[in-house]
């Protein structure tokens, strides 16, 4: 039985090596089905008068059809992309405002808390994003907010003060917390499955449509391997883009990136005083 | 040239020729990107499945202990990537597997030690951070084979030839604390109160202590046990009845703040009455008012304040990856030791076998440290450490006032309080004495 969980190693291969995979594998299988499959398949409309124009009309109109679906799951794709990288935007964000919260509480419970947040935040930069990107929803920062939850919560305010404070970090940790759910959760967000299957039965049947043409081999091979090889560059730009936390093109650690340096600024900054 | 082939030259029409032209060119296109497209297939096998070998990290990542073991697992994890920048262990990358033991030593330690070992099938472990966590994991390391490092100093009492005591044991760490007081540069005391938490920990070191003193004939001025947690103590008026000229204490935790809070409302000052402590380093420092611990002692084998090159370097790339405030202390020099200990130990016996590696430990596993060379027994798994006594400095850091020549031996088993007791993974193992009793 094939496991259909192998396709999404197509997102541990480097971008280059899987464009050049995908469109490369898609002008050679044209180029074998010119040799092999287009003599069958032209015993259908050879020897008859204005064949290319019969085929042409329908390749027009089935290229409209699969062309919006295309273009339309590009766009998704886009779209999904963009929601993931605001989730993570919001999520780095919600920790940042946390973290300047923290600071406001009493010594040394303040340093324990920055320290569990400096700790979740590399957690994240260091281990989540390459879990991440291989499809794996990373476990270790659910024990990292775990402790800083303890913490914050066996913390008893003992002033007014400190009493709005405690609130406002409470408030501001289910924002983060939120956020950190919604960046899990998409770790497995893609194009149905149903949908790739539309798109390569209609890249196959595209390639079946040109393979009809009445031209000269050579032509064929030139001008149906130049537009396999765009098929092929489409469906590579919708693979890359699917996936928002997977392979090479995929939402960055960024954001957690920026937010740390600033942490441990932050903790220089504090030694010094 | 024969009639015959010339007849068959000339019957090559021009769509032959472009016939075998496009297959030969389609075939030198295919042995061209074939490389280049089958590389990209090495990509396709998971890290997982590649040269990797997987450890485990078992420390308290919620939980009481938290704090404390965080520091651990984050040292250790950093001497694995060191290791793995450097090329791995016999070229092989390490792969870490944490987990969280959430300070419940006898309910979630073992289960997790469990899991590790026969699921994860990790060659290692890096664990424990308490004496109640290291006993609750031992029989789960023993039924496996599996070998765990434990980082913390300890009370003794215990060998396994699945442990490795990477922390020191009472000779190493509170003997001669004992000594540095009765010496004239420690002031010559005579009169020594124990003072330690209601635990196996405390009451082990304490019966080493007060034997110790025995020896000496010098009897122990008082000997006091807080339970955890308890808020209010009633220790002071024992503590003035004894008229102790110095404390020792083995108090773990929270309870340390509670202590010296009690200690500066007497106005006590570590003139007249020094306190040692066996369980306050550089982080639980941070958690005691610095006008309640002025001059406090504190015996260990690695303080931050040491002054060598290794150690700042050991610092600078601790408080690089987390943070400048962040501080090392005895526990997570020895944590750091350890990976690299049984690094040596591998390249050793040439294999992460068990077995092996431990056969390796017979030969003294050698490792350069932050706080200088380390080595493990072969006769006991403990290691050879320094003696340093710290007095709390400026910006909550010891300054070291006294240390060992040089490393000590260490010694499981004092035989002035276990006699006929020994250990020899070199020959036969453990070697049992009288049952000593300890309270608990």
């Amino acid at each position: 039985m094939f496991d259909f969980n192998l396709i999404y190693r197509i997102y541990d291969m480097p971008s280059w090596k899987l464009a050049l995979a995908i469109s490369g594998g898609f002008v050679l299988f044209y180029w074998v089905g010119c040799l092999l499959i287009r003599p069958f398949l032209r015993l259908f409309v050879r020897s008859r008068s204005g064949t290319n124009d019969l085929v042409g009309y329908v390749l027009s109109c089935f290229c409209v059809f699969y062309g919006l679906l295309l273009g339309l799951i590009a766009v998704a794709a886009y779209q999904n992309f963009g929601e993931v990288e605001k989730n993570v935007s919001k999520e780095a964000v919600a920790l940042r405002a946390l973290y300047q919260d923290v600071n406001g509480y009493p010594h040394p419970i303040d340093q324990d808390l920055c320290w569990l947040l400096r700790d979740y935040t590399l957690y994240v930069i260091k281990y989540a994003w390459p879990l991440q990107k291989k499809g794996i929803i990373p476990d270790g920062g659910r024990v990292r907010v775990t402790a800083f939850h303890e913490k914050l919560l066996a913390f008893e305010p003992q002033t007014k003060g400190q009493e709005i404070l405690h609130a406002e970090t409470l408030r501001q940790f289910n924002v983060f917390f939120e956020a950190r759910r919604m960046r899990l959760h998409s770790v497995t967000t893609g194009i149905p499955a149903v949908m790739w299957y539309v798109v390569l039965i209609g890249a196959l049947i595209n390639i079946a449509i040109v393979w009809m043409f009445d031209m000269r081999f050579l032509t064929h091979v030139l001008l149906g391997g130049l537009l396999v090889f765009f098929l092929g560059a489409m469906i590579f730009l919708i693979a890359a883009m699917d996936n928002p936390l997977r392979g090479e093109v995929s939402v960055s650690s960024e954001a957690f990136e920026l937010v740390y340096k600033n942490m441990l600024e932050e903790s220089n900054l504090e030694l010094e005083d | 040239m024969t009639k015959n082939e010339n007849a068959v030259t000339s019957e090559l029409t021009r769509r032959d020729c472009l016939k075998r032209g496009t297959s030969a060119f389609a075939l030198a296109s295919m042995r061209t990107l074939a490389p280049l497209v089958f590389a990209g297939c090495a990509d396709l096998i998971p890290s997982s499945e590649r040269n990797a070998v997987k450890v485990g990290l078992l420390h308290s990542q919620t939980g009481q202990s938290a704090m404390s073991e965080m520091s651990l697992r984050d040292i250790e994890l950093m001497a694995i990537e060191e290791i793995n920048a450097g090329g791995g262990i016999l070229g092989t990358q390490i792969e870490p597997v944490a987990e969280d033991g959430g300070s419940r030593a006898t309910s979630v330690f073992p289960k997790k030690a469990k899991k590790l070992l026969s699921e994860n099938k990790v060659a290692v472990v890096f664990g424990g951070g308490t004496t109640a966590s290291r006993k609750a994991i031992l029989p789960v390391f023993e039924e496996s084979n599996g070998l765990l490092f434990y980082p913390a100093p300890y009370e003794g009492n215990e060998s396994s030839k699945n442990i490795v005591y990477t922390g020191s044991t009472p000779n190493q760490q509170i003997l001669p604390a004992i000594d540095w007081l009765l010496s004239v540069a420690g002031g010559s005391r005579k009169q020594i109160y124990l003072i330690g938490s209601d635990s196996v920990s405390s009451r082990t070191t304490n019966l080493i202590v007060k034997k110790y003193l025995q020896d000496k004939s010098m009897p122990v001025a008082g000997e006091t046990y807080i339970p955890f947690r308890q808020q209010n103590w009633g220790i002071l008026q024992d503590i003035e009845k004894a008229a102790p000229d110095a404390i020792l204490s083995t108090i773990n935790g929270e309870s340390n703040e509670s202590l010296y809070h009690l200690l500066a409302a007497v106005e006590n000052t570590a003139d007249q009455i020094p306190v040692i402590a066996m369980s306050v380093g550089e982080d639980e420092l941070r958690h005691l008012s610095s006008s309640r611990i002025k001059g406090l002692y504190s015996s260990r084998s690695y303080f931050q304040s040491v002054d060598t090159t290794a150690n700042k370097e050991f610092i600078g790339r601790f408080q690089q990856e987390h943070g400048y405030d962040r501080v090392t202390d005895d526990s997570i020099e020895a944590a750091y030791s350890s990976v690299y200990l049984w690094k040596a130990a591998v390249e050793k016996s040439g294999s992460f076998d068990v077995d092996k590696v431990r056969e390796a430990f017979r030969s003294g596993i050698t490792f350069d440290g932050p706080s200088g060379e380390l080595k493990i027994d072969p006769k006991t798994q403990h290691t050879f450490k320094r003696f340093r006594l710290g007095r709390v400095g400026k910006k909550q850091q010891f300054d070291i006032v006294h240390q060992s020549a040089e490393n000590i031996a260490p010694d499981p088993y004092p035989q002035s309080v276990f006699p006929g007791w020994s250990c020899d993974w070199t020959n036969g193992g453990v070697t049992k004495g009288a049952e000593v009793k300890i309270e608990s």
